[in-house]
């Protein structure tokens, strides 16, 4: 994750002028947490015992996980395999609008870059990896947006919000992200149901989620913690779904949408309390009224 | 008679298959011994050889493919450009292509997907005039292509002789030049060409290492390297029945219906000599290329080797 990235930038700056020959700086700064070590053997495992806390580990790449078959090969002055293929994805997306989520998308994307058209043959030609990476940098925006916000809070420049608006702002600014390729998008989420697709895709809903509940203060170690991404995961795909279709100006109808299904969540969670001590109210009241009848009835008495 | 023919021959295959494959991996030009199907010949020889088989085979190469095969190899060619997927726009080289099988699907492809762009374009302009409609269409019917081009690059004349014949019979006129050459030394400059494809003529390559570079240096970077070969069967019995069908039916088909029997025995044992699926994807990577990875085609019969030139040269230390 995050902390792997960085552990990762120390050890390359003993080698600073070696390592930038062909990508550009901006770039790069998106892809920190992308980034392979270049002299890390291929049988070396960077799995550092997983940091305290709910980080999530964002993974970037599809399910087709690439490999050199040059084990090695990558010296420091070229920029691994991976990422290029990012470097290409990322200058893709600008293609989508016109193209859809589609192999001519990425072709576009690698000539803007210089490559080949054929470079598109690197991926896979429903352009599932395509989305999949659109999907993991909305999802790592969003987190880097909550931690600027939960920091704003910390040092006192902003307020805390309530849980519900919390959450409402978080689903809205992730699906705003989708704004731009809303035409395109039911293809794309089609695609992302594709059994290949499903663990991927599942994945970073899931740690996005996770995400979203962490930076709202939640700390459970209990069921609720289930419960609480389960309902979110339902509030989130939903609206998206309403999203898709809807003609409203300035999506104001899929605002509304959303706010009324935190809204409802919140008086689920309390009729969850009041059901569970209503029921163990009405289980008191029962035992009461046994007892009372078995004391009519002289069961009680010990003679 | 035959049989112990085989079996003599099936040793001598076994050394001069070692010695002709260390040699390849080596690309030793000092050691002249090569192998021509389970013969062993010098490198000059060699080339000479293979030169006169494929002059007899010419005219009839379609026929005798078809029969072999059982038709099936129209199928793995097909598959072949499916997996290439190329869109518009794209300059293809296709080395010892001679008959233009790959070259006539490429393009068949292309203009279908041009096709379906030009469609989709239209869809999206709904307002349009007839008059702009009529426009559009003029102006496409002279880009049907998308710009795409192949270039047939064949060592053998007689193969470009039949592959220009069937280019005019079957009416492909656009997008297509047919170039007299080397693959060991292609007459073309560096970094010209998006896609490199080579079905079918590796094997008869005789230095494979020295084509490899080459297709490295014409390719663009992001460009792709395709090769369709035979190559070897793991599963056993199959493996059995490929090898009676390959040694007792194929020269006889040769014999038959080609008039030439020797040509089929060599295209048979050169299938052997051939290195294995792994070997090749090694030397793949050898000349430079990522993301090397093969598919099988019926059990191993046949494999699609893919590579991707991903630096460009001048760049590497």
């Amino acid at each position: 994750g995050k902390r792997r990235g960085r552990r990762a930038v120390v050890r390359c700056q003993q080698y600073p002028p070696l390592r930038a020959l062909q990508a550009s700086a901006a770039l790069r700064g998106a892809s920190d947490e992308h980034k392979k070590e270049p002299w890390a053997s291929s049988s070396q495992q960077h799995f550092d015992s997983p940091p305290a806390g709910h980080q999530p580990e964002q993974k970037p790449q599809g399910p087709h996980p690439s490999y050199t078959g040059q084990g090695g090969q990558e010296s420091e002055d070229y920029e691994s395999e991976e990422q290029l293929q990012h470097r290409i994805l990322t200058a893709a997306l600008e293609f989508v609008p016109e193209h859809g989520w589609t192999a001519e998308a990425i072709a576009e994307g690698a000539k803007t870059l210089g490559l080949s058209v054929a470079a598109a043959g690197l991926f896979h030609s429903d352009g599932s990896e395509l989305i999949l990476h659109f999907v993991s940098e909305c999802n790592t925006k969003l987190s880097e947006l909550l931690k600027k916000e939960q920091k704003l809070v910390q040092l006192g420049e902003a307020e805390k919000k309530p849980i519900d608006e919390f959450l409402r702002d978080a689903v809205e600014a992730r699906l705003r992200m989708l704004i731009p390729y809303i035409e395109k998008w039911p293809q794309a989420l089609s695609v992302l149901l594709l059994p290949r697709n499903i663990p991927s895709s599942l994945n970073l809903l899931t740690s996005m989620i996770d995400d979203i509940w962490h930076y709202a203060g939640d700390q459970s170690t209990d069921f609720n913690w289930y419960t609480r991404r389960a309902v979110l995961t339902a509030i989130y795909n939903t609206t998206e779904l309403v999203m898709m279709q809807d003609s409203s100006p300035g999506f104001e109808d899929t605002w509304r949408f959303l706010e009324n299904r935190v809204a409802d969540a919140m008086t689920m969670s309390n009729t969850a309390t009041q059901v569970q001590s209503t029921g163990e109210a009405v289980v008191q009241g029962l035992m009461g009224a046994a007892v009372t009848i078995k004391n009519l009835a002289g069961l009680n008495q010990r003679r | 008679m035959a049989a112990v023919r085989l079996c003599r021959c099936r040793c001598r295959a076994l050394l001069s298959r070692s010695a002709g494959a260390l040699r390849a991996r080596r690309g030793l030009a000092a050691g002249p011994e090569m192998h021509f199907g389970f013969q062993t010949v010098t490198e000059e020889e060699r080339r000479e050889k293979i030169y006169q088989v494929f002059e007899n085979v010419a005219k009839k190469y379609d026929v005798m493919n078809d029969s072999m095969t059982l038709g099936i190899h129209r199928v793995w060619k097909d598959i072949f450009v499916h997996k290439m997927n190329p869109c518009p726009g794209t300059l293809l080289l296709d080395v010892a292509g001679g008959t233009g099988d790959i070259a006539f699907r490429f393009i068949n492809y292309v203009h279908s997907v041009r096709q379906r762009q030009l469609q989709r374009k239209l869809k999206h302009h709904q307002n349009l005039s007839w008059q702009e409609i009529f426009e559009s269409y003029q102006k496409d019917k002279f880009n049907s292509l998308g710009d795409s081009q192949v270039v047939v690059c064949d060592i053998n004349r007689e193969m470009l002789k039949v592959g220009k014949q069937k280019a005019q019979h079957l009416g492909y006129s656009e997008g297509l030049s047919w170039v007299l050459g080397n693959a060991e030394e292609l007459p073309f400059d560096d970094d010209k060409f998006d896609v490199y494809t080579i079905a079918f003529g590796i094997r008869n390559v005789t230095r494979i290492d020295l084509a490899l570079q080459e297709a490295y240096r014409v390719l663009k970077p992001g460009g792709r390297f395709l090769c369709l070969e035979f190559s070897h069967v793991s599963n056993p019995l199959l493996s059995r029945l490929y090898d009676l069908y390959s040694f007792q039916v194929i020269p006889v088909l040769g014999e038959v219906i080609a008039g030439d029997w020797k040509s089929y025995q060599y295209l048979v044992e050169s299938i052997r000599q051939f290195p294995p699926q792994e070997e090749l994807k090694a030397m793949i990577e050898d000349a430079g290329f990522f993301k090397v990875d093969y598919e099988n085609l019926n059990f191993g019969i046949v494999a699609i080797h893919s590579g991707f030139k991903l630096h460009n040269e001048n760049t590497s230390c």
